[in-house]
């Protein structure tokens, strides 16, 4: 048996290169972009209908609000896992209501669904945060792009 | 006697040689801006845009200078390392600073080996590092066209198709970088006097400054001083005089990926095929005009160098337009002065180094002259 | 088997790789389709076009000059050669002639002073000659803007002043060499004989003046400066003389190339054209400091041959073309391996 002698600067070496990789890792995870698309829609759950409001103001984080009619469909572009959603709504007593919920993002998801209306009606998080796959539409072919070589470098005035 | 004695006049005209090149460049500059119309607040926030875009990777220049192998062209290499960090940083969906880090630390591995690479070839032809590092960066362009053109959507997995070309793989001409763009100037912005100042920017500049500055103390820096001033009496010191030409470098072509970055975050898009082949030859043309030679450059140069240097870039077109009616010729007109830069300093430098060896037996002649004298 | 090595070790083995790469191209060829008869009209023509480019390197190399990465200077002096001939008029085979008489002036002005400035830089003449070069390409694009040419042929048109991108030679002197005494083989072989023959007659005059006495100083300077100021050779004006050749033999040699190719390609055209003459002179075996006729003649048929089939294999093969990443790294890894030769530092 041969022992693996470890040096005391082996050591700091490769205790640098994890910390490095960690760090790579964690900013993978609060930087990954996730699009959020909000819906105002009416949605059936457990043969029970919940309608759409007629007008809804999304607020995530700290972002502008914005606001939706109904069947009205909107995205946001988040950075990172944990998100802070503001729904304010009038109901029919035209009191206002604010429902703040948070939500986490699964690093895998490309694009995630938000329904209002279930958030608001509080059917818990699997039902109303959903995660969407955009449809690929057929595209019509695009002219072949090729490098164009700029030799002189008379386009960089923007150096 | 008096032939051999230095007078006042020859000092004043060897001050003047020896900056030559800056004040040239100053007298361009002083035409052109009336002749451009631009107003003072408009060039003033154009230069604190570009500082703040261009000095990291001018710095990276440095430390190979200080170990005596020149200006390094090879910086195109950590640049294209740059640029492949950042394509995947996009093609993972990285945003915002975090995006720029991970960028960063993607590049730093590709770097780090292309410079040594660099580094390894550059010992070989000792006494032609330039040109060898020109050539270089031409051989890697190639190789980086390869991995980006062909094997990009091919052989390594890119899945967005924003990304890839129609056929299928080979990333396309420009890669959109506005989920980075601007992040780093944006993240602690302040006005004064109506210029905008990307403090974050600057911060991080000044660290870099500040690590140069410290690194010149270290035992390594003075190691690579002592191999830049005579690699024969730094290796009779017990100095590894390879080795510590190849981590110079190494150095330089990791800083100059974060450079890379740095630069791109600012401009937002990235031309795949082109962004890294000019950024050598302007960079290294920006420090010239501030006054850095072949063998000597220190930080002052860098910031002075950008200043003279984007003053023409930004003037020279309308300047042109509106002194000839051509805005194009303006253009080949900054193009043919970036060239013309690097070709006159690196002709003076040589044509002083020869005048420097003169003037050394010259003043060794007048010593001796005045000791016999006052043996006498 | 020590023989063997021996060879490979002179003869260096990216030239073996490279070589050995081209016959595969050729072995492969007629399996994908493609016809080997015509690949080797196009080499044969591409050499005709490129080999006096190629040829220009020769007498800096032997004065110690180092590579002429300076060569788009010499084409610059072909350029204004062949506007000027153009401009004036001359039409067929006597605008050929005339080109090369305008451009000599040229070529003898522009050498020599760029003689005077590498003479000056003894050590370091690749990299000045490098940014000589592009500055030159980079003046001279304002100067066509700004000089007075007035053919309509040449000038754009709404503006009526300031030349166009790319000037066809037809009617001037497009092809006037290549159809000189042509023949064919077969309906897809073609040897321009006009061509090889003026390159022949550039070589064989390179070959005889570098065998008169001036032409042995050169080679002597180049070979061991000490030696040759010991035995009284004036080093600074031999330099001279052979940077003028050079730049000399870079215009005709771009002359060659548009009378083949069929357009004058100014303002960037000329930017990168010293690497493919450069690689070419090492791939036929030269080195920094040592070149002859034979290198020339190997090298360029080997590089352009690779230029002509690698599209064409590739293309049939992959349906890919990877031939300009192809050609960049052949050509550069090429100067590079040149560059970092031990045995060739000593200058």
């Amino acid at each position: 048996m041969t022992r693996i002698v470890l040096s005391r600067r082996h050591f700091f070496q490769l205790v640098a290169v994890i910390l490095i990789l960690v760090l790579a890792v964690v900013m993978f995870v609060i930087g990954r972009q996730h699009t959020v698309l909000l819906d105002n829609k009416t949605i059936e759950h457990d043969g029970k209908s919940y309608p759409a409001f007629s007008i809804v103001e999304v607020k995530i984080n700290k972002e502008d609000s914005i606001e939706l009619a109904a069947r009205d469909r909107d995205k946001a572009d988040v950075m990172g896992q944990r998100h802070k959603i503001t729904v304010t709504y009038t109901d029919k007593f035209f009191e206002e209501h604010e429902v703040v919920k948070n939500f986490k993002v699964p690093i895998g998801y490309d694009m995630v669904l938000i329904s209002i209306p279930a958030l608001v009606a509080d059917l818990g998080q699997s039902i109303w945060l959903q995660q969407f796959i955009p449809p690929t539409a057929a595209v019509a072919p695009v002219v072949e792009e090729l490098p164009v070589e700029d030799d002189l470098g008379i386009d960089m005035g923007e150096f | 006697m008096s032939i051999l004695k230095e007078t006042g006049g020859q000092k004043f005209l060897g001050i003047i040689q020896n900056n030559a090149v800056p004040i040239l460049f100053g007298i361009i500059v002083l035409i052109g801006i009336p002749l451009s119309g631009y107003s003072v607040g408009y060039l003033g926030q154009e230069i604190v845009v570009r500082i703040a875009r261009n000095s990291f990777l001018i710095i990276a220049l440095l430390i190979p200078i200080m170990a005596g192998m020149g200006l390094n062209f090879g910086m195109t290499l950590g640049a294209m390392a740059g640029q492949i960090g950042l394509i995947f940083m996009a093609d993972w969906g990285i945003v915002g600073i975090p995006g720029m880090i991970l960028a960063m630390i993607i590049s730093t591995p590709i770097s780090a080996f292309l410079g040594w690479m660099c580094g390894k070839i550059l010992n070989m032809a000792k006494g032609r590092e330039m040109v060898t590092s020109y050539i270089i960066g031409f051989f890697i362009n190639g190789v980086y066209q390869l991995i980006v053109l062909y094997g990009m959507g091919a052989v390594i997995p890119i899945k967005n198709p924003a990304l890839v070309l129609p056929r299928g793989y080979g990333i396309r001409n420009t890669v959109n970088l506005i989920t980075i763009r601007k992040t780093l100037d944006n993240l602690f912005a302040i006005k004064i006097f109506g210029i905008s100042i990307p403090i974050a920017t600057m911060l991080v500049i000044t660290i870099l400054c500040i690590f140069v500055i410290w690194f010149r103390k270290t035992k390594l820096g003075q190691d690579m001083r002592a191999v830049g001033q005579d690699m024969e009496v730094a290796r009779a010191a017990g100095i590894k005089v390879e080795h510590t030409r190849i981590v110079s470098i190494v150095i330089s072509t990791i800083l100059a990926g974060y450079g890379m970055i740095v630069y791109l975050q600012n401009i937002g898009t990235l031309n795949t095929y082109n962004s890294h082949m000019q950024i050598g030859m302007f960079s290294i043309a920006a420090l010239l005009v501030g006054g850095a030679t072949v063998n000597k450059a220190s930080i002052g140069n860098v910031f002075l160098g950008v200043s003279l240097f984007h003053l023409m870039f930004i003037v020279s077109p309308t300047a042109g337009k509106n002194l000839i009616g051509e805005a194009q010729l303006g253009e080949y007109f900054r193009v043919f002065v970036s060239y013309g830069v690097i070709t006159i300093a690196l002709v003076l430098y040589e044509v002083r180094r020869r005048r420097e060896k003169a003037r050394g037996g010259r003043l060794l002649a007048q010593e001796q002259a005045e000791n016999m004298e006052e043996n006498t | 088997m020590n023989n063997l090595r021996q060879f490979i070790r002179s003869f260096g083995w990216p030239r073996i790789i490279i070589g050995l790469f081209l016959l595969s191209l050729f072995i492969i060829a007629p399996f994908v389709g493609v016809k080997v008869s015509t690949s080797l009209s196009d080499t044969i023509v591409r050499f005709g076009m490129n080999g006096v480019m190629v040829l220009a390197m020769v007498p800096m190399i032997h004065s110690g000059c180092g590579l002429n990465f300076g060569l788009p200077l010499g084409i610059i002096a072909g350029l204004l050669g062949g506007t000027l001939a153009i401009e004036y008029n001359f039409v067929g085979p006597v605008s050929f002639l005339m080109a090369i008489v305008f451009s000599t002036p040229f070529a003898i002005l522009f050498g020599f002073g760029y003689s005077k400035l590498l003479n000056k830089v003894k050590g370091s003449e690749m990299m000045i000659a490098t940014y000589v070069g592009f500055s030159s390409v980079a003046f001279m694009c304002i100067m066509w803007l700004l000089l007075p040419y007035k053919h309509p042929t040449m000038v754009w048109g709404y503006a009526g002043t300031g030349l166009r991108t790319t000037i066809s030679t037809e009617g001037y002197y497009l092809h006037v060499l290549t159809n000189f005494l042509q023949f064919k083989i077969g309906k897809t072989f073609m040897f321009p004989t006009g061509m090889i023959l003026f390159f022949a007659l550039m070589a064989l005059l390179m070959w005889a003046f570098l065998h008169t006495k001036r032409g042995t100083a050169m080679t002597a300077v180049g070979s061991n400066p000490v030696f040759a100021r010991a035995s009284g050779i004036n080093i600074d004006k031999v330099r001279t003389l052979s940077v003028i050749l050079s730049t000399w033999l870079g215009a005709v040699g771009i002359l060659m190339y548009q009378q083949s190719f069929g357009f004058i390609q100014l303002y960037m055209g000329p930017f990168y054209m010293a690497l493919p003459a450069v690689s070419a002179i090492l791939i036929g075996g030269a080195s920094v400091n040592k070149a002859s006729i034979l290198n020339v003649v190997v090298g360029t048929f080997l590089f352009q041959g690779i230029l002509t089939m690698t599209p064409s294999v590739m293309n049939s093969m992959i349906h890919t073309d990877m031939s300009e990443v192809i050609r960049i790294i052949v050509s550069n890894g090429m100067i590079l391996y040149a560059l970092t030769r031990k045995s060739e530092v000593t200058r």
